[in-house]
């Protein structure tokens, strides 16, 4: 079986997507587990002209920077292509799947340090268009 | 992109300005996507992928692998106990127009559990000759192939170049390097490899034509050598392919001067060890005899030739021969050490090597494979080092 992995985007045209990673776990407090779509997670602030950054959640802040991948990541779609000309009998693999080359990845922002304690309700240093309230995050 | 998204995405993220900063949240779509997956490539490959000449090869009961159009690479799925967060670019069909009084958000579409990593791999192709010796080409037993259902095409073991493809776990040029080591032959369509008793037929009268016709070993002439075996019976396409298996070509085709062909001695040679070995093993000097009556008068044999197809051993106060051509071995080094080590225990360094040179681990070398796979016993410096397994 044979599954072709299409690309539909061009050298330089493959839409850049990033990564945010962070060692430990983000959760949501269980009330708000089913329904995470739109939710705020945090802040992610870049202080000064240095590539590193902030990400604020709740009341953690972490510190990391954004490094370039070795490799990059290639984001890949598994799809299911129908064929409507297929009669009812052919063989059921013959609805193949395909793997469709979405995105590609080459820089993320990693955070590796432990969290720090924001003791008091944090601050914006950089002022925003708009303010906005604290998340629905404990950790 | 049909992810909807809010302004900002992967590209603001990734563009923040110093002294500035974006809200992180989760995204309107946000869920498993267990359709989306992340593969790490190396750079070289992107081209390849970006172009569409990538695919994923393997039946169902095998591990995947990835093909580029010359090299296989399995697929191994590394698990992170990270939190990594994957930002989808925003949507570009919004322009900065609208809505621009709504917060810039970078919006995170999954959560990564993985990431798979490729390693490259030497092609899986003892499955090939599997399915090849289903159905050895034998002219007189071939029924007619296009009245076949596919249905049975397939039980007949009938491939053509896609079922092939379909089946086995290698790149584009690994299978077509796999079937020129198996010396197989595309007829009608389908490849084939060739019943061994059938080439001896056609090889057999090929040398007999040339010394009726005073033909030189040296410079055959495709066209009289085709015509005159196609005159006797045998199918143009096999004629040709027994030049192409005993043979190389030493001038290509142009006008009126058709390709002319040498006869590789060696390979002659050894054709006509194996059909005097056929019957199992023998006394050397009943193989050594039986063997120089079937050499062709123009063409020289020595024992050296053999190597990688014979061994030799001493039972007694005799010396017995017997056929064991590297051919027949498996490809997978670890299934061909323990093929070795069955039929003999211990190995001397020169009578093993023309059994292994041929072994291929990418990223491994030679000497790499005898640690591996071998246990190695040297007396003294100067005995010679002896070889048995692991």
């Amino acid at each position: 079986m044979q599954i072709q992995v299409k690309c539909g985007c061009r050298e330089d045209s493959c839409p850049e997507w990033a990564i945010v990673e962070l060692q430990g776990a983000v959760e949501a407090q269980p009330s708000f587990r089913d329904r995470l779509q739109n939710l705020e997670i945090g802040c992610l602030c870049r202080p000064s002209s240095e590539e590193k950054y902030t990400f604020t959640v709740g009341y953690h802040e972490l510190s990391g920077s954004k490094v370039p991948l070795k490799k990059p990541l290639l984001v890949l779609k598994k799809k299911r292509a129908f064929d409507p000309e297929e009669s009812i009998d052919s063989d059921p693999n013959s609805s193949r799947m395909e793997l469709e080359v979405i995105g590609i990845i080459r820089q993320r922002i990693l955070f590796k340090t432990r969290p720090k304690a924001l003791i008091s309700k944090p601050q914006p240093t950089i002022k925003e268009k708009k303010v906005t309230p604290p998340g629905p995050f404990g950790n | 992109m049909e992810h909807e998204s809010c302004r900002g995405g992967a590209k603001a993220m990734l563009n923040l300005q110093p002294n500035s900063s974006i809200s992180t949240a989760y995204h309107p779509h946000f869920g498993p996507h267990d359709d989306l997956m992340l593969l790490e490539i190396d750079e070289k490959l992107l081209p390849d992928i970006l172009h569409n000449r990538v695919s994923l090869r393997g039946q169902s009961d095998e591990e995947v692998v990835l093909c580029t159009p010359s090299k296989t690479y399995a697929v191994k799925l590394f698990g992170t106990s990270n939190f990594v967060f994957l930002v989808p670019p925003s949507d570009p069909s919004e322009s900065s127009e609208t809505a621009s009084n709504e917060p810039v958000v970078a919006s995170v579409l999954k959560v990564a559990l993985g990431i798979m990593e490729l390693v490259e791999v030497a092609p899986k192709l003892d499955k090939l000759k599997l399915l090849l010796m289903e159905n050895p080409y034998r002219p007189e037993d071939e029924m007619d192939v296009e009245e076949l259902e596919e249905i049975e095409k397939d039980k007949m073991g009938l491939f053509r170049w896609e079922d092939l493809v379909d089946r086995i776990q290698a790149s584009d040029e690994e299978l077509r390097a796999g079937l020129r080591a198996l010396l197989a032959v595309e007829i009608d369509g389908y490849w084939r490899i060739v019943d061994e008793k059938y080439m001896d037929i056609v090889l057999s009268m090929l040398l007999h034509n040339a010394v009726l016709n005073g033909w030189s070993l040296n410079a055959l002439k495709e066209d009289e050598v085709v015509g005159m075996l196609e005159a006797d019976g045998f199918p143009r396409r096999l004629a040709l392919h027994c030049l192409e298996m005993y043979g190389g070509q030493v001038r290509e085709g142009n006008g009126s001067n058709g390709r002319a062909w040498v006869l590789d001695e060696r390979w002659v040679c050894i054709h006509f060890a194996r059909v005097v070995l056929k019957g199992g093993k023998m006394k050397m000097e009943s193989f050594m005899d039986e063997w120089m009556k079937k050499i062709p008068a123009r063409m020289s044999a020595s024992f050296e030739m053999l190597e990688g197809e014979v061994l030799v051993e001493r039972l007694g106060v005799e010396t017995w021969i017997r056929a064991f051509s590297v051919s027949s071995l498996p490809s997978t080094p670890v299934d061909r050490f323990v093929v070795l080590f069955r039929e003999r225990q211990k190995w001397e360094w020169k009578d093993l090597q023309p059994y292994i040179r041929d072994l291929r681990i990418p990223g491994l070398p030679s000497k790499g494979l005898l640690l591996k796979y071998t246990r190695k016993m040297q007396p003294t410096s100067d005995a010679e080092p002896v070889f048995s397994a692991r």
